[in-house]
């Protein structure tokens, strides 16, 4: 991922390379040239709770994320923690953000498979039964892969948290929620030993893999169903057309801050159509408004 | 070699070098770690790369954890005695990691960042990948050391010498608990070209006294000692040899005292002494593990020259001088280390052979022939999966930890040794059939006093259940074994079986509760260590009952435990002083955005 501290980096050499040739140059174009396939990404969400509760790194109420590199690859996530188990005492948030950073050590270890996202889901959730807290909960995940030596995304999805890209004003490819039935979506879990038999628990293998070749200036976002939920798709396309071919961290970074805004304040709306709403009506539930989620959202484009 | 007669002068003075960084590139070898295979939690592996976690301070499961800990392990009857006390490690070193670096370069400094209890290492060893010597970089006795995290930084010995690989040396046996390290950087100068390193590596910028370097006569830190040593003796020595009056035997038995090393040199004394030192007594236990450094095919074939009634033999960690070396000459290692085995069969008792590469279905099929086998250790060797074992009937203690054993050979073992009392299955990942194993232990193996499976991911309740049979059973270590099930009633027939339990670990057992747990306190009088790491379900209640109930109790390990608050866990360690109740801190420092 192509941070600001890089791009610093990069800017300040680039004027070191200045200074040595007098000013000739501003910058070098040899660095530009040589620059592989890679993403610049962004994050922003909000936790559904108003008070701040927690300020963890990679977390949003219930939500986590996260972001990380390797030589042949740049990997994104996001998983969204199934807030019923706070009834059993066990915090949601936890198992999410432990699945999500394992899954970035995982990656800065090269310990994954460059074209199988699914594997290093997998690996993640039973690494999370070696650790010596014992983490329990259920959580939805997404992930998705650039690798770097055939500009292939691959992705993994397993439950409603989602992706889409969007390539010149077109969603190119959108997740598919899974779910057992509605508003209970298929999820990773580790609930605790008594409670097996009442537990929907999904195998990390029954997530559901894609992957496409992507061009320079695709836009990905990937979100949890706090996004999906309560933004209409044209509203999503609308911000996401903002930024294709993007390479400033900044610039993104806004586009993504006023996704997750919007989604937020709709959430919270309660005239609102949501599409959360229209769904439940489709299933024969009225209800009106937006439904208050953690909202997490990692927006990247593809730099080639 | 800094003698004090002449002065070290850093190569890097006199060759244009280039100084560099580097963290670790590769783990090599390691003697103990926490956790399987599959897992990267705990695992030596964290090492490679830079620290994550550092100045953190806490129990993380990105950093490499040492599976023992304290003096509590060597309590326990299963655990290996020295085969040769003579010889025995100054330091006390328990376990080893190797790790290779990227650079070649002449170390000046190496820091290891240490985030969980520091203190524990020992000695650093440094060498070439394709040269065989090792060179000794650092060494100090182990630290008590405050509890906060330490970028420990050793001052090394000053030599100039290529190094790409180091050999960290532990010991944790002063330590409160688990110790964890995050990152080892290494630094030095880096030659720049081949020429270079050539002439580093053959010591052609200073001039050297060249000693040939066995076991037989001495290593570059001991050429210290014997300078110093040569001194003192020749003042105070008279120039009457006391010895002359001695009858042999009682030479001989005076000789008995001494370590090899002392053996060796006094066979260079005189003509009587290399007679007397050579007697067959002398060598009927022998341990090289404090030696590892030294013992190549030569050492093998001079001892065997020496040994007639070998009774026990220890050649644990003794292969790192072959490794990655020429093939040949594994080979050859290999084919002495078959034919000390085989040449021994007869008299061999104990022989132990942990963290050797060259234990394999060759050398497994010799071992087979030692009919007299009472103690066999083979931890932490995977370069056999069939282990025909079936001529042993003998055996005593038995140490199969990480180890690829399956199940079928084990049951075979177990029903032709009656005798057995120890058995040792800690991350055998390929044992299947565990519950299969246990009846046939109940069964078979009445005097069963220790079992250790940790982290046998294949157990099921009824499997646990089959323990209450083993009457005899002391020392029950199950941890991890039943991760994610509901155990149900089977700590109730261990209650009722085991009367003369003693330890009992059951780590992880995350379906466990308060009334599972009592019958085994208010049953089991002997207990004096219980472990119940991370079980979440376990209340201040039974904790209390414990403490109180169990007259011998001494360790009680509750960390991960959420629900018992630290508050009540100081309350306890004023009332109960004189028993260690262990509470792993968590997180100390929290990354926050």
């Amino acid at each position: 991922m192509h941070s600001l501290f890089v791009t610093g980096r990069l800017i300040s050499r680039a004027l070191l390379n200045g200074i040595h040739n007098n000013f000739s140059t501003a910058s070098d174009p040899k660095l530009q040239q040589k620059t592989e396939p890679h993403l610049v990404s962004a994050v922003c969400g909000f936790s559904k709770e108003r008070k701040i509760q927690r300020l963890a790194k990679g977390q949003f109420g219930d939500d986590a994320w996260f972001m990380a590199k390797d030589k042949i690859a740049d990997v994104l996530g996001v998983a969204d923690g199934v807030g019923g188990w706070r009834a059993y005492g066990i915090d949601p948030g936890e198992f999410s953000l432990h699945l999500m950073k394992t899954c970035e050590r995982l990656v800065s270890l090269g310990r994954f498979n460059p074209t199988n996202p699914s594997e290093l889901l997998a690996s993640s959730y039973y690494e999370l039964l070696h650790n010596k807290k014992a983490i329990l909960g259920s959580s939805t995940a997404c992930v998705v892969l650039l690798n770097r030596e055939n500009s292939t995304l691959y992705t993994v999805n397993i439950g409603d948290s989602g992706f889409m890209v969007v390539r010149k004003g077109r969603i190119i490819r959108r997740s598919e929620e899974q779910q057992h039935y509605f508003n209970t979506p298929f999820q990773l879990s580790l609930p605790p030993p008594g409670y097996r038999a009442d537990v929907l628990s999904d195998r990390p293998e029954s997530a559901s893999s894609d992957n496409f070749q992507v061009e320079d200036g695709d836009v990905i976002l990937v979100a949890t169903d706090g996004v999906f939920d309560n933004l209409p798709q044209n509203i999503i396309l609308n911000e996401l057309v903002k930024c294709q071919g993007e390479r400033c961290a900044s610039r993104l970074q806004m586009v993504a801050n006023s996704i997750a805004w919007m989604a937020h304040s709709l959430s919270f709306d309660e005239t609102f159509v949501s599409p959360f709403a229209e769904r439940a009506f489709a299933n024969g539930i009225n209800m009106i408004g937006g439904k208050p989620d953690d909202i997490t959202v990692v927006l990247a484009t593809v730099a080639i | 070699m800094a003698t004090k007669s002449r002065t070290f002068l850093p190569i890097e003075n006199s060759l244009k070098m280039r100084y560099l960084e580097q963290y670790a590139h590769a783990v090599v070898h390691y003697s103990s770690k926490y956790n399987s295979h599959c897992s990267y939690s705990y695992a030596p592996h964290n090492l490679v790369g830079k620290y994550v976690k550092y100045p953190s301070y806490g129990d993380f499961q990105e950093a490499y954890f040492l599976r023992s800990y304290g003096k509590w392990w060597k309590t326990s009857s299963a655990t290996q005695k020295d085969y040769r006390p003579q010889d025995f490690d100054l330091l006390g070193a328990e376990d080893f990691i190797t790790l290779e670096f990227g650079s070649t370069v002449v170390p000046r400094e190496i820091f290891i960042y240490e985030v969980y209890n520091p203190g524990a290492v020992i000695r650093i060893w440094g060498r070439l990948k394709i040269d065989p010597k090792w060179h000794l970089l650092w060494e100090g006795f182990p630290q008590k050391c405050a509890p906060k995290s330490r970028k420990f930084c050793p001052p090394l010995r000053k030599i100039n010498c290529l190094i790409n690989i180091i050999r960290l040396e532990f010991n944790q046996s002063h330590l409160e608990y688990h110790t964890a390290i995050d990152a080892v950087l290494l630094s030095g100068y880096q030659p720049e070209t081949t020429f270079q390193s050539e002439i580093i590596r053959h010591g052609l910028t200073e001039v050297k006294f060249n000693t040939p370097q066995t076991i037989r006569e001495l290593t570059v830190g001991d050429l210290e000692k014997r300078t110093k040593n040569q001194g003192d003796v020749s003042e105070n020595l008279e120039p009457v040899d006391c010895f002359c009056l001695l009858p042999d035997e009682i030479i001989i038995n005076i000789f008995h005292y001494l370590d090899l090393k002392s053996l060796s040199r006094c066979a260079q004394v005189n003509h009587r002494w290399n007679k007397l030192a050579r007697d067959q007594t002398l060598y009927q236990n022998i341990s090289l593990k404090i030696y590892w450094y030294l013992v190549d095919t030569e050492t093998l074939d001079h001892f065997q020259k020496k040994i007639v009634n070998l009774k026990k033999l220890d050649l644990s960690w003794c292969n790192e001088h072959q490794l990655y070396f020429h093939q040949r000459l594994n080979y050859d290692y290999h084919l002495k280390l078959q034919s000390i085995i085989e040449g021994a069969s007869k008299t061999l008792t104990h022989l132990s052979l942990n963290d050797n590469y060259f234990v394999d279905f060759d050398v497994i099929g010799k071992i087979n022939q030692c009919t007299e086998l009472v103690d066999l250790r083979l931890h932490n060797s995977f370069n056999w999966i069939r282990c025909p074992l079936d001529k042993l009937t003998n055996l005593v203690s038995l140490d199969l930890s990480l180890t690829y054993i399956i199940a079928q050979d084990l049951i075979q073992i177990l029903m032709a040794n009656p005798h057995l009392e120890n058995l040792n299955l800690d991350l055998c990942e390929k044992l299947v059939l565990v519950d299969q194993i246990v009846e046939t232990v109940a069964m078979f193996n009445k005097k069963l006093k220790t079992w250790r499976s940790w982290k046998s991911f294949y157990f099921t309740p009824d499997g646990i259940r089959k323990f209450g049979l083993c009457q005899n059973l002391e020392e029950l270590d199950l941890g991890w074994c039943l991760i994610d099930r509901d155990p149900g009633d089977c700590l109730l027939s261990i209650a009722n079986g085991c009367k003369r339990l003693k330890r009992l670990i059951l780590s992880e057992w995350r379906g466990l509760s308060e009334q599972l747990l009592m019958p085994v306190i208010l049953s089991c009088k002997e207990l004096t260590q219980i472990d119940l790491i991370g079980i979440k379900t376990i209340t201040a209640d039974v904790c209390e009952n414990a403490l109180f109930r169990l007259p011998k109790l001494r360790l009680l390990d509750i960390s991960f435990c959420d629900g018992v608050r630290q508050s009540e866990v100081e309350i306890w360690r004023q009332q109960y002083p004189h028993i260690t109740i262990q509470r792993s801190c968590e997180f100390i420092v929290t990354d926050y955005l």
